[in-house]
Parts: C-alpha cells; structure tokens; sequence
C-alpha cells in the first residue's frame, strides 16, 4: 500500500487491522432481547435495515438491534431458517453502512480471517482458516482458527478485505465455525422468492 | 428490484485493487500451506480420526508414536487422495516419534527450514491432515531453548514451543514456516496442554536409528531414585561437586544394579564420572551406545564414597504405550 510503504510490514499490517476493524465494527450489531438480554450479534446486509444474524439468536421475535451509530431499532423477524441457522432481521432504518460480501470460495486453509461479535461489548479475534467444508462443491462451513464466544454468534466472519465471508455459528472443538456466504445468500434467494422480503432497493448494494 | 426476481442477491464485492500488508501476508500464508500440504498424509491407524504424518523421504513418514495405536492394518492417505499401504519401520515412545515404511516409495519429501532457526515470535502455522484435507492453525514461536529430556527421557536437541491452539491432527503434524518449511514434528504428548514442536534435528536422529535398527537403544540398571540433600560435613569431606545425590528407594529384582550389589539407601553421586543430582541426569547417562557396557556409579554408603561397577542392560520398551 503507498500511503504505508514507509512503515515495516509489521506495523503496516497492526495499521490495516485498525481500519479493517473500524470497517466491521459499521456494520456489526448487537442483537438483545427487549428486557435487555444480550442474545448476540448480527450483519447488516442491505442499507435499507436488513440484518442477517443465527436463527438461534433470535429467541425473540421482537429482537432489538444496536446498531453503531445509528442508535437502537427494534427489529422484526422477516425470515427464519433453522436448518441453515439463519434468520433475516429488518429494522425501521435506511442508509445504514452494508457489508461488502466476500467470496466464501476464495478462502483455502491458512488463508487470515477475523470475527467480530458482542460477546462482552465489541471483540475481535484474527486467525486463520483451518478448514472449509463444502456440499456439491458449494462452501458450507468455513471452520477458522478464532477464538469465539456465545456472543459472536450471528457476527461476520471476515477476509483481510473486510468483507463478509461467514456467519459465525458455533465452536466446535474450540473452532469457530461459521456459515458460509454462499448458504447465506441462498437463504436469502430463498426468503425473496417466499415473498418474505421485498427490497426497494436491490441487496447487492 | 422486486422480491419477485432472485437476481437481486449480492453479488460479490471485488477485492480491492492495491492488495494490502494484510491481504499479501494471508495468500503467504495460505501459499504456504499448499506447498507444504503435498507432503503430509492422514495415517490410518486409530479408531476415532486418522492422525497425520510427514513424508521424510520418499516412501518414508513420520509422525508422533502416540497416534498410532495399531501396528497392522496401517494405511496412509497421500495429498493426492491416493491410498498407500504402510509398516511400522519403529517408534520411540521417549520422544514422541513414530516412523512408518510406505509399501512404495511414494510422496512428495517436505521442505526443511535451517536448523536451529526458531525464533520466539517469528510466524509459524500448524498443519494437520486427520481427513481428507490439510487443516491449519496459526500462532508465534512463544520460547525456544537448550536441548532437554522429555518425561520419558528422550533427548530432544532444541526447546521450542508454540503459541498456537491444538486442534484434532496436529500430533504427527508440520509446524512449518511462513514461507511453508518445516520447523518441528508437532506433539501434544510432549507436555501437559502445551504445543511443543520436536526440532528436525531430533526427527532426523530418531528416524534414522528406528529405520536402522527398529527402535532407539536406551540403557537400563533397574534403579528407582530419589533426589536428596547431601549433608554439608560429607560433601566438604569427599570434595563432592554437587549438594544433591540421587537416593535408591527401589531396586528391581534381576536388574544390572541388583546384580553389581546396589543397596536401597546408598546415594550415587555420579555415573560414568558425571556428577548427578536429578533422575533424568542419570538417565541421560545410560545413553544407547552404554548397552552391553560396565559403568562405574560412584555411591555414597554410610558416608564414604564407593565406586561400583555396574553392566547397563537395554531398557524394554513396551511397543503399547
């Protein structure tokens, strides 16, 4: 990078991870019950208040959502999939900052990711990947080298560009585990054909 | 966009065209696990998961002795997917390392780093192979050291531990480096909830005696001992060089001690003239080569020094463990 090309490599890299972390931190949210228990985090994934989080964080139909800089929403569960344990939030918002979304296929073992998530306010954890799983060809897993708590379910998992490659979902073994992208967005092709969501605007925002 | 046309999901954002510090350093490091990957294999030997190992030489592997708990029946699962039958060349429970014999001189021999070129906090990744795919952690070297003896007794030439979470696999696993050469044999058996990494050095050793002769020759007198504090008056008096000597609190019946007449409750203080304060010093005496051979144990009976000769015998190691 030019702007860095003075600094060592090292110091380039923590300097990167700053902003990388401030990227994610925009679109990462805290998902709470509405008496006030934290059930964990999600993605904001169109402008217009659409938020993808676990299907099993949204024990509350009514969920109320923090989203960075732009206050607190309550939200409303427009799509529920507990196969692929995820569920699709929309809020009373517009103009809010989207994820850019990753290619989950990119990604091959070793490859640096990090997760962001509301375990106990905002952590941040680097690693890297240990494993992807795939079905038909199809990422469907990406298991990661990150240490992940409760909270960080329904948080992204993130490539060096920022941009969303999973959902994290659980930890296994103590893996990360989250859900890859491509099963995110045919959950979400999914919950467009249904009819659950329309977009005035279109998702690949 | 209607809800009513699936062609309104994301597409993906393309990568930005300067590619950063961080995006280089993560395709190094995921190019560094595909190099290294060619070389290591998922070793059929256990029920539950495979185990990994790391191609040496062509048609040779190596990997931790704990993973394997069968010896018959060993198959190895190559990167290339195909399966190749294997024997048990020998294991050395000391130090962790198990060498198994392919049925074909087949694989891809990994890449080595210098010896010796570990540094605390230089990059290192985990690699293990327990299925189909290679699998990868990453972490620092968090310390390095002189050579030490593992609980077992086995030699290990350099001290290196990594920072770095074990995952299923990564016993009999690669560290390797950022540039994909190998640094160390990984092991879980080596210390309790610690990822240690066995020095190649160590490997290139134990491999070479257990294709040579099956199994690492260590000696063996037949003595349990306990560290004590020497009394002052006897220490000045013998110009001893050590304030500790190893008291015998148990001697096995038959063994090379019983039979050159050691007594419970004598102190040695040295072997074959090496001073001796801790067990695993007087088990680094009884070295290999010592087999067969007399050493003279210089106790402390009543005492005054005697020097008793005793023939080191080759310890038993049970191939179970």
């Amino acid at each position: 990078m030019d702007s860095t090309s003075f600094l060592s490599p090292a110091l380039a890299a923590g300097l990167e991870l700053d902003g990388l972390a401030a990227l994610v931190r925009g679109y990462t949210v805290q998902i709470a019950s509405r008496n006030g228990t934290a059930l964990g985090s999600g993605v904001v994934w169109h402008p217009d208040g659409l938020v993808v989080t676990n299907a099993h964080v949204v024990r509350d139909p009514r969920p109320v959502l923090s989203v960075g800089g732009a206050g607190e929403f309550e939200g409303r569960v427009v799509a529920h999939d507990a196969r692929r344990d995820l569920a699709l939030i929309s809020i009373d918002a517009a103009g809010l900052v989207a994820a850019p979304v990753g290619d989950a296929e990119s990604l091959r073992a070793g490859s640096l990711v990090l997760a962001l998530g509301h375990p106990l306010g905002v952590a941040l954890t680097l690693g890297v990947v240990h494993a992807v799983t795939t079905t038909r060809g199809m990422p469907r897993y990406i298991a990661a080298d990150v240490r992940l708590a409760p909270g960080n379910s329904g948080g992204p998992l993130v490539d060096t560009s920022g941009r969303v490659v999973g959902i994290n979902a659980m930890i296994v073994g103590g893996l990360g585990v989250a859900i890859a992208s491509t099963v995110v967005r045919a959950f979400l092709r999914d919950a467009a054909r249904s009819g659950a969501v329309s977009y005035t605007t279109p998702l690949a925002a | 966009m209607s809800a009513s046309n699936p062609a309104s999901t994301p597409a993906s954002t393309p990568a930005p065209t300067t590619p950063s510090v961080l995006q280089s350093l993560s395709d190094d490091l995921a190019a560094a696990v595909a190099k290294a990957s060619h070389s290591l294999v998922a070793i059929h030997a256990r029920r539950r998961i495979p185990s990994t190992g790391v191609i040496w030489r062509p048609g040779i592997v190596v990997t931790a002795h704990h993973t394997i708990q069968r010896e018959e029946r060993i198959t190895v699962t190559l990167a290339d997917g195909t399966s190749v039958g294997a024997t048990l060349a020998g294991r050395d429970p000391t130090t962790d390392i198990a060498v198994l014999r392919l049925n074909s001189e087949v694989g891809v021999p990994i890449e080595r780093a210098a010896t010796g070129a570990a540094r605390v906090g230089q990059l290192v990744l985990a690699l293990g192979m327990p299925g189909p795919a290679v699998t990868a952690a990453l972490g620092v070297v968090s310390a390095t050291g002189g050579e030490w003896r593992t609980w077992h007794g086995g030699r290990i030439d350099q001290f290196i531990r990594l920072d770095l979470a074990i995952y299923d696999g990564f016993s009999g696993g690669a560290a390797i480096d950022a540039s994909g050469r190998m640094v160390g044999l990984n092991s879980s058996g080596l210390a309790r909830a610690s990822a240690m990494t066995i020095p190649l050095a160590t490997v290139e050793r134990v491999a070479e005696q257990l294709l040579t002769s099956g199994r690492v020759r260590r000696g063996y007198i037949g003595l349990g001992v306990q560290p004590v504090r020497l009394p002052a008056g006897v220490v000045a008096a013998h110009a001893l060089p050590r304030e500790v000597g190893l008291m015998v609190v148990s001697i096995e019946e038959g063994a090379p001690a019983h039979a050159a007449g050691i007594s419970l409750g004598d102190v040695v203080v040295a072997c074959a003239g090496e001073a001796v304060a801790d067990p695993s010093e007087l088990l680094a005496a009884l070295t290999g080569d010592r087999v067969g051979t007399s050493v003279t144990l210089r106790v402390l009976r009543g005492g005054a020094p005697q020097d008793i000769a005793v023939t080191v015998g080759e310890r038993q190691t049970r191939s179970d463990r």
